[in-house]
């Protein structure tokens, strides 16, 4: 094991037996014998991941894909019937906050529990005792039992004891989607300082969005093999484009009948049919660079001859959130008169997106603004990337200045 | 074996620490309600076994000329009630804890021997009643030292059982109802309800069956050293300390072993 990695996994495989061929009772066993072991399937195998240290990296995956038996299997809940794991430093487990809790006891007695189970010393867990009590904000209950907590503030005190247990690698499996919005942002913050500090952050997640932020290299699982690893944005890319390119495949129906225009809202007089990502010549491409200029392209086809159409662009985060709305009228553009086929070029010229995956929505209103023409979600989805691999926070980058005086 | 022991007694004291609050936490008599069951049961025994079957215990060692068939039972049932407790309480732990063992990764074994501990607390209690009763009686010696080593060993014995059966019980579910089913036949084949003297006016393959019975020997020596006060042969408590040993050292050894998955298993 080379010294600046933190966990090695060499040749991992983990096999699990079907549940229905399981003799769960000595009477089965018996009675039905032993147990034809033909059943078996690999969660993961051959797995070949070195997690660096100090890095945060993430798994990435389809709904049983091995993510979290990878994790398990780092953590020692599980051996690998193949291969090889080789952590360097205590590991901790973000796996299930709060599992090992007593109701009857007090949210002391089980910050103490729970820190031997974790493996500190008493000593260690004293020291640690008021820091986790803050972080939890729950100080003012801290000596009620915990079966009189509600669910959050239970996992928010697994949480702060996971965390303070000073891990030198630490799993984390979903769980930041708990608690509510102030501690969740806590959270964050303490997985940034921990990073900042050096330790080593393995993160399951499928908040695509929140990894790209967060890590530094993302490995790919697929059936329980890797797919790709790398820097972030590229593997989570490709996996979206896998992901994308499959659901096309599986709703192709469905997506026929979205874009089928008769299906859509608005009166009609004017549909878009067409939209498309192309660069400053005019072309079509597949992704967009932040910094470079690129335009979208909406083919539209008038039924009827309708008066300065405004033709509206709206961005959508892969987060959820509303980027921003361009439209013809608010750049002071008066289409005229319009009818037959057109099509409508938006220009943006230095590409202030940061990497990530948007959505496109266009809505055509007429000229007062009142009527709804045509309304077609999703119209349009496109990747930016960074030509130079950064990330950045957000979701734009202004142009500005930076002065000091 | 003693250093990993050593090093996870934090971990032990922890377990036995949450079982402790949830067992006697509930009422404040909690500990007087633990006593209650082996009382009554003693109660019941003692009355039908010495007045209805009319069993006659061995004299006591301070006065060869009386018996008392109450401090002869309960002399047994406590060395009895040592083993099984420890052995019926290990097997069900790695179920109980399944939740936590299956998120967490941590020595199986040690919510098995937190549990033991509070259950050795139970069994200090019973003895301090035991005790109580002997001095009541008059019936005290020196021999009683000698009783230290032999509950020691008697625990060793149950929970090495204990261990090992604990992950036969995580794979198959059924298999603590077997062993109580099996407990209840040695606790008839153990010489408590009875002197050992009288299985051997009877049939010899019964007699032959209850000396064979581990439990036969640690319940017979804990009969001398605290009932009939005399000093056992000198190989006799160190034969049952190698013993006890022995199978607790292969039921951890054995768990350790086999309790590696143990997360999955459950």
């Amino acid at each position: 094991m080379t010294e600046n990695i933190a966990v090695e996994l060499s040749n991992v495989g983990k096999r699990f037996m079907r549940h229905a061929d399981r003799r769960n009772t000595l009477k089965e066993r018996l009675v039905r014998g032993r147990s034809r072991s033909t059943q078996d399937f690999w969660a993961v195998r051959n797995v070949d991941v070195n997690i660096p240290k100090g890095s945060v990296y993430g798994l990435i995956g389809h709904n049983g894909s091995g993510k979290s038996t990878l994790l398990k299997l780092i953590t020692g809940i599980y051996r690998p019937n193949e291969g090889r794991i080789v952590t360097d430093g205590r590991v901790a487990a973000l796996i299930e906050l709060g599992a090992g809790f007593h109701p009857d006891m007090t949210g002391r007695e089980n910050i103490r529990l729970n820190g031997s189970i974790l493996g500190l010393s008493k000593t260690e867990i004293e020291s640690a005792m008021e820091t986790i009590i803050d972080f939890s904000g729950l100080r003012e209950f801290i000596d009620d039992p915990v079966k009189h907590y509600s669910s959050g503030m239970y996992v928010r005190l697994g949480f702060s004891v996971a965390v303070h247990m000073q891990p030198d690698v630490l799993l984390v499996d979903e769980v930041l989607a708990v608690g509510d919005e102030e501690f969740q942002r806590k959270c964050f913050d303490h997985l940034y300082t921990l990073r900042r500090a050096g330790r080593t952050i393995v993160v399951v997640s499928h908040g695509l969005g929140q990894l790209e932020g967060l890590c530094d290299e993302v490995a790919w699982l697929d059936h329980g093999t890797v797919q790709e690893i790398g820097p972030a944005t590229e593997v989570i890319g490709s996996y979206l484009q896998r992901v994308n390119a499959q659901e096309a495949k599986a709703n192709a129906d469905i997506a026929a009948t979205r874009d089928d225009t008769t299906m859509r809202a608005g009166n009609g007089t004017i549909r878009s049919t067409g939209a498309r990502l192309i660069d400053a010549q005019h072309t079509a491409i597949n992704h967009a660079e932040t910094g470079s200029t690129f335009g979208i392209e909406v083919d539209l086809h008038c039924h009827e001859e309708v008066l300065g159409p405004n033709v509206r662009l709206a961005f959508q985060h892969e987060t959820g959130s509303l980027v921003t709305m361009m439209s013809n009228h608010r750049q002071g553009v008066d289409f005229g008169h319009v009818n037959g086929d057109h099509t409508v070029t938006a220009l943006l010229t230095d590409n202030p997106l940061l990497p990530g995956r948007y959505r496109v929505h266009i809505d055509i209103f007429d000229h007062t603004g009142s009527v709804l023409i045509d309304n077609w979600d999703d119209a349009l989805e496109f990747t930016v990337r960074s030509p130079r691999g950064e990330i950045g926070q957000g979701f734009v980058e202004l142009s500005y200045t930076y002065e000091i005086s | 074996m003693i250093r990993e022991l050593y090093r996870q007694r934090a971990l032990v004291a922890a377990f036995a620490n949450r079982d402790f609050a949830t067992r006697y936490r509930a009422s404040v008599l909690g500990w007087v309600w633990s006593l209650l069951q082996p009382l009554a049961t003693l109660l019941v025994y003692a009355a039908v076994f010495s007045l209805v079957f009319r069993i006659q215990a061995p004299p006591l060692g301070s006065d060869p000329d009386r018996t008392n068939f109450a401090a002869f039972l309960f002399t047994g049932m406590v060395t009895f009630n040592l083993f099984s407790g420890l052995l019926m309480l290990s097997m069900t732990q790695l179920k109980s804890n399944g939740e936590l063992l299956r998120k967490v990764h941590f020595p199986a074994w040690t919510p098995i021997l937190g549990a033991s501990v509070v259950q050795l607390v139970q069994v200090a209690l019973e003895l301090i009643v035991l005790i109580a009763m002997f001095l009541w009686l008059g019936n005290i010696g020196v021999t009683w030292l000698l009783a230290v080593p032999v509950l020691i060993a008697t625990a060793m014995f149950g929970q090495g059982i204990g261990l090992m059966l604990s992950v036969v019980n995580a794979r198959y579910g059924d298999v603590q109802y077997i062993v109580q089913v099996v407990l209840q036949a040695l606790y008839f084949l153990t010489p408590i309800l009875y002197p050992l003297s009288l299985v051997e006016g009877t049939a010899d393959w019964l007699a032959a069956i209850v000396k064979a019975n581990p439990l036969t020997w640690f319940v017979e020596t804990m009969h001398q050293v605290m009932y009939s006060l005399v000093v056992p042969q000198w190989w006799v408590i160190p034969g049952l300390l190698a013993v006890g040993f022995a199978v607790f050292w292969a039921g951890f050894t054995i768990f350790n072993r086999s309790s590696e998955d143990i997360g999955e298993l459950l």
